[in-house]
């Protein structure tokens, strides 16, 4: 429906305050100083901007550090394949966090759906079925996630925060701290996480076509707007009638499924999985997702810069190892990291959106 | 401006009395234990401006998100051209035909001007948003309200001003509009020239056969542009009378008649400010 502009008078109700500078008819310097700084801002607007930075600075730094390991073809399909699924899991906490909300079951539902989906196989059930259960548990784990956040009306910190005992009691329940192992794994497992050529191995992919299609729905559909205008200010978006429930469920379910698929994607990769597995996966999603430029407080982020923080994290794990630092020192330096981003995004925010809080 | 008034003897009251567009009867909502509206029956009719007054707290505004398909009633009944309406969200009110220009305004502030024109009416081409087109409709808006020059469309609407929103608002809602428009409190931002010219707007909805409701707090303002006056007192209508060029006074007595019969006080024995006093408490 488009608009049909019913007003013919031509109000000015700012048009007084004239926006020209002072400076029209300065020297040239003062003009070009201008259109430079506007260009400077429009560029800093992209939310990915930071994080490229960051991710430029590391790799130059590793580069030299590590006297030509770092940056060789070998080591990229290394750190690729080791950020696939970190990276698939955090394309959904990215998008659920611009829907203002968090998930800290992804490692718990991550696990749980691809062992059950390893028992299936090991237990001779078709591995497409097996793949079935496995994106429906996916499914099982965001509805329960987004419905009781809804319904109970309480924050999904809280609820996810117990959805992740409850799922990782279940998994030690079903497998009893197992690891199972699948010894001829079927084309399925080779599709999700097989070698491709040497080194390079399917996940990258799959990781890939994830953020592709979640950056597309998020930043270029009608179900994107209404995530972000949730996650910004959910009263508004219920005014001018965005189906604020629905779209604050499907948040959940879209984060469920892809923690769900990501495991898959791991087991397709080691043939084996155990409950221990992603275990970690909540908070480092949600830190590749703040260090990308999500916003805490939902509204604001990019699949895109949540994509490059997780390579981020990953090229300071592989890094430091070539650099022959301890790889003790990843957690700390990761802390620090998230601190510096952050501040980063909240200074290239201030400045392009000219506030001064 | 005085609607109606002028019409001579009693003929005219029965002359052309348009049948309402939209009706609410005997509409309830409560919050906990707070009554925010109570039995209470307004009609709407095409062309008519409709200002709802009332203290703070009078329930003015819930009685816009009802009209709007924000919140539900607990009680009564909307009619949209007689029949009965539900209204179960803000789509659906659109959808009949009402924009709401909301108290707080309805604008996402990490959104896009356009981004915030088109939310919840989104302009599509395929599975994707257009947003070249909803780009390019939202600037010819922001020229018609003389926000052309000034703003680009891409911009996050947390950078505009008080007066910049509440004009973004307001243009979308008219840009919109098809048969009521709903204004709570829009001028509270603006100033005595970007009043005139939201009132404007206002004006030309009336000429176009909208139904009107504007929610206004300055008595002054408010006799220029209403046709009739409904008036809230404690979640009740007091008062539903046509504008017959009413002073500020009589106006705040209308509006404080509810609290002068709970202190027990003749309206008779009042004068301006006395009731401005109370008005301020
Ligand atoms: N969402 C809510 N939850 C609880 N109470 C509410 C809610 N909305 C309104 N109320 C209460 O209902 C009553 C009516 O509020 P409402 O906002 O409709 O008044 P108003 O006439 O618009 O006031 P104002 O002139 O200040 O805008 C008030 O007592 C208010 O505290
Ligand atoms: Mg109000």
């Amino acid at each position: 429906m488009a608009p049909t502009p019913a007003a013919a008078a031509t109000v000015s109700s700012r048009g007084d305050t004239s926006p020209a500078p002072p400076g029209g008819s300065q020297p040239v310097a003062g003009g070009w100083q201008l259109a430079a700084s506007s260009a400077l801002t429009r560029l800093l607007r992209q939310r990915e901007l930071g994080i490229a930075l960051v991710a430029i600075i590391l790799f130059v730094l590793f580069s030299l550090l590590s006297h030509g390991t770092f940056d060789s073809v070998q080591n990229w399909a290394a750190i690729g394949s080791a950020t696939a699924e970190l990276g698939i899991v955090t394309v959904g906490v990215s998008l659920l966090m611009v829907s203002g909300e968090f998930d800290l079951s992804v490692g718990a539902n991550f696990a749980f759906a691809a062992l059950v989906m390893a028992l299936m196989i090991h237990d001779g059930y078709p591995p497409l079925e097996a793949l079935g259960a496995d994106i429906g548990i996916g499914i099982g784990v965001g509805l329960l996630n987004g419905l009781v956040t809804v319904m109970l009306d309480i924050p999904s910190f809280i609820t996810t925060l117990g959805t992740f005992f409850l799922w990782s009691g279940v998994t030690l329940l079903v497998t009893g701290g197992q690891t199972v192992t699948i010894l001829n794994p079927p084309g399925v497992l080779t599709a999700l996480g097989g070698s491709v050529s040497g080194q390079i191995r399917a996940e990258i992919f799959w990781w890939l076509g994830a953020g592709l299609v979640i950056g597309l729905l998020l930043h270029r559909t009608v179900t994107g707007n209404w995530l972000f205008a949730v996650g910004g200010k959910r009263f508004a978006a219920r005014e001018t009638g965005v189906p604020v429930v629905r779209t604050r469920v499907i948040a959940f379910v879209i984060c469920g499924v892809l923690a769900a698929f990501a495991g898959a994607v791991q087991l397709g990769h080691l043939d084996s999985m155990s409950a221990s597995f992603g275990s970690t996966y909540q908070l480092e999603a949600i830190a590749a997702s703040v260090v990308g430029g999500c916003a805490l407080t939902g509204g604001r982020g990019s699949i895109l810069g949540a994509m490059i923080g997780t390579v981020v994290l990953q090229m300071l794990d592989n890094g430091l190892i070539l650099s022959g630092v301890s790889p003790y020192w990843y957690e700390s330096v990761v802390g620090v990291i998230v601190i510096a981003a952050v501040a980063l995004h909240v200074r290239i925010g201030r400045l392009t959106r000219g506030a001064e809080q | 401006m005085t609607g109606g008034s002028s019409t001579e003897g009693v003929a005219g009251a029965a002359l052309v009395q348009p049948s309402p567009w939209f009706e609410a009867r005997r509409v309830g909502k409560r919050f906990g234990s707070v009554v925010a509206l109570e039995e209470v029956d307004v009609a709407f009719r095409p062309g008519e401006i409709v200002a709802l007054i009332g203290d703070n707290g009078s329930g003015k505004s819930t009685f816009v998100k009802i009209a709007s398909g924000v919140y539900q009633p607990d009680g009564g009944t909307l009619l949209i051209e007689g029949r009965e309406a539900r209204l179960r969200s803000a789509k659906d009110a659109r959808q009949a035909g009402i924009e709401t220009v909301h108290q707080d305004l309805g604008l996402v502030d990490s959104m896009s001007i356009a981004r915030n024109f088109f939310l919840g009416a989104e302009l599509r081409r395929g599975p994707f948003l257009d947003l070249t087109r909803m780009e390019r409709e939202t600037r010819k808006m922001l020229v018609e309200i003389g926000l052309g020059n000034l703003r680009a469309v891409g911009q996050e609407v947390s950078r505009l001003s008080g007066g910049e929103r509440q004009a973004i608002s307001i243009g979308r809602a008219v840009a919109f509009q098809k048969r009521m428009l709903i204004l709570d409190e829009p001028t509270s931002a603006l100033s005595i020239k970007e009043t005139e010219t939201v009132f404007e707007f206002i004006r030309m909805a009336k000429v176009r056969g909208l139904a009107v409701l504007c929610v206004m707090h300055n008595l002054v303002q408010v006799r220029d542009i209403a046709d009739r006056f409904v008036v809230f007192w404690h979640g009740r209508k007091v008062a539903d009378v046509a504008n017959t060029g009413q002073s500020e006074k009589e106006l705040a007595e209308y509006i404080l008649e509810g609290k002068l019969s709970e202190l027990g006080i003749e309206r008779s024995s009042l004068d301006t400010g006395t009731l401005r006093a109370l008005m301020q408490e």
